[in-house]
């Protein structure tokens, strides 16, 4: 039934921006990194998820070309995106370590996205260029189409469960106070004798894996993988769910990515369709991703569910983006 | 030799239109301690405006002043009102960037739902072909750096030998210090923010006149070379960007030259991050606006 597939469509959809956005606010809200190349770990991780299950370069009649080729199963699979997603998000996070402006870093991290994306849709023999990589296939093939779209829910549902409760790890307690002091005060932070650049790069590879199993998730549904599916923009409606929810908040967050996902850029779809233009629904989302970023950071910084503030003896502090 | 010689000739060109682009780029950032990543965009906006009149029968070069006019004035606005506003908000600098991404995607797909996604011309427009010195280039690449090295030369000696030059360099060096001086920092704001945008449109409109075809991407690629032009020169010294231009542009289409085309922009990407990772502050050193960069 169409309406049931559509459910499905919009529960892996926000399964996977979920993971995303967590590891983008893990990166951003709470660590304070602004790595406007967050699409690029979630692209490493499709592509892994990709040449570990198409077999071979030649199979499938040799239509595409690619490194690697391997047929691992599912959970390996997903896996070795995590996987890529880390090491990615890592080699990401060594651009941001030298003590620059943080508005500085953002700007070359954004370069860094627009780069990669620019060398693998160039290069054809890597990851089959601007074409992509198509037929990854479905791990649930051989059952019935119907149970295999809500196992694909299940799998994706039980990513979410794990992917949180490692999420709360590292936003709550010990943890999650020294990388909110960092935020806040990196030289404080060091004072104090935190490995300021240690946990950095622990935190890009912990976000890196989240974007990269969100990837390697994603492309196994829909079964395909191309660059125009991380263009550098999809970076900023992973962080105008953050914003608009409320950075460095783990609930603010994944209500951001249930407003800003799920019912705003699916809500557009529902626009009435002017035939000469089919694109404008998709542009229209767009433009009001953009809108409602600026208006929160104008009106509302701290989002809809603000972190909460901690609850110490005196002068508290509160952190926001504005 | 001679293909290198050829590759110099077309890395001048290329150079003149990212040194239009990175000079606007590092104004703004002077005067305003603002990354503005809409500078993409606004190319774009220019880029179609040129488009809507050279469709109409106006000349390419006269296009191009429209194009400038246009853009430069629509930089006011938008510093206007939604920049200057934020920052008096106290709006932190890391989420200005985001502002100025969300609003250059905000005005791409404006762009896109008006114009279409499909790629545009502006047709014939680059003349006959000339050969000067081993170069071989179209007579409107030469256009375009003579404007360039003219645009350049205006711009040094409005800096250098006017009041407004000065209170320009007084606001971007320590706005609170310029105003207490009786400077009209808002006012040489405005003024700063025309002229960089003047530029960023007439870049964008140049751009289109000399490449082949273009879409509403062709500012938000244009980002990579201008912005480690940019960084190369020491990001707010204007000087630094028209050097920093011409470095990046001839480097990338000798590369380009030599090896795969495809990869030209991977040279500028290149130099921006072992700049970025070995010298953030630029090749010149340490000016009193760049130091900004650093935290420390």
């Amino acid at each position: 039934m169409a309406w049931e597939y559509y459910l499905v469509v919009m529960l892996v959809y926000l399964g996977t921006d979920l993971l995303a956005v967590w590891g983008l606010n893990l990166e951003f809200g709470v660590s304070g990194v602004a790595n406007l190349a967050y699409i690029v770990v979630v692209a490493a991780g499709a592509y892994t998820f990709a040449i570990c299950t198409l077999g071979p370069s030649s199979g499938n009649g040799g239509f595409q070309t690619y490194i690697g080729g391997f047929t691992l199963p599912f959970p390996l699979a997903l896996l070795a995106g995590a996987l890529a997603g880390a090491v990615v998000g890592t080699l990401i996070g060594v651009t941001g370590l030298k003590r620059l402006r943080q508005d500085y870093q953002a700007v070359a991290m954004l370069v860094v996205s627009l780069m990669v994306a620019t060398v693998v849709s160039a290069d054809t023999g890597f990851l089959n260029g601007s074409a992509g990589l198509a037929l990854i296939p479905n791990p649930f093939a051989d059952l019935d189409p119907e149970v295999a779209r809500w196992a694909y829910v299940a799998v994706v549902a039980f990513c979410c469960l794990i992917g949180f409760l490692v999420l709360r790890r590292f936003t709550t307690g010990p943890i999650g106070r020294t990388l909110r002091a960092m935020r806040d005060d990196d030289t404080a932070a060091s004072a104090a004798g935190k490995n300021v650049i240690g946990l950095r790069l622990v935190v890009q590879a912990v976000g890196g894996a989240f974007g990269g199993l969100s990837g390697a998730l994603l492309a196994g549904f829909i079964g395909g993988w191309s660059p125009s599916a991380w263009v550098y923009i999809e970076t900023l409606a992973f962080l105008s769910c953050v914003i608009v929810g409320g950075m460095g908040s783990d609930r603010g967050v994944s209500l951001g990515t249930l407003i800003i996902a799920v019912l705003l850029l699916q809500g557009v779809q529902f626009l009435p369709q002017i035939s000469s233009s089919p694109g404008l629904s998709e542009d229209f989302g767009w433009i009001i991703l953009g809108a409602s970023t600026i208006i929160f950071i104008w009106f509302r910084p701290q989002g809809v569910l603000p972190e909460r503030r901690p609850r110490y003896l005196g002068k508290s502090s509160s952190h926001s983006p504005g | 030799m001679q293909l290198i010689i050829e590759a110099i000739g077309f890395g001048i060109a290329t150079g003149a239109v990212i040194a239009l682009g990175a000079v606007g780029f590092s104004v703004q950032f002077g005067i305003s301690n603002i990354l503005n990543i809409t500078y993409g965009s606004l190319m774009t906006l220019a880029a179609y405006v040129g488009l809507l009149l050279i469709n109409h029968g106006v000349n390419a070069w006269l296009a191009l002043v429209l194009g400038a006019v246009v853009v430069g004035v629509v930089s006011v606005v938008y510093h206007r009102a939604l920049l200057a506003p934020l920052v008096r908000r106290g709006t932190r600098a890391i989420a200005m960037v985001i502002v100025t991404v969300s609003a250059g995607i905000i005005l791409q797909y404006v762009i896109v739902s008006i114009a279409g996604p499909e790629s545009h011309s502006y047709g014939e427009q680059s003349g006959s072909t000339l050969h000067l010195i081993g170069f071989t280039l179209s007579a409107g690449q030469v256009a375009i750096i003579v404007l360039t090295a003219s645009l350049m030369l205006g711009l040094h000696l409005l800096l250098t030998r006017t009041t407004l030059g000065k209170a320009m360099r007084a606001t971007s060096s320590n706005r609170t210090l310029a105003r207490s001086c009786g400077i009209s920092t808002d006012r040489v704001s405005d003024i700063a923010w025309l002229i960089s945008g003047s530029l960023c449109g007439a870049a964008g409109v140049a751009l289109a006149i000399t490449t082949v075809s273009f879409d509403f991407s062709l500012g938000s690629l244009f980002l990579i070379p201008m912005i480690a032009a940019a960084v190369l020169g020491g990001i707010g010294q204007p000087y630094g960007a028209m050097l920093g231009g011409l470095i990046v542009g001839v480097s990338s289409e000798v590369a380009a030259a030599v090896s795969n085309p495809n990869y030209k922009d991977v040279v500028a990407f290149m130099i921006l991050i072992i700049m970025l990772l070995v010298r953030p502050r630029g090749l010149f050193g340490a000016a009193w606006s760049t130091r900004r960069l650093m935290e420390g």
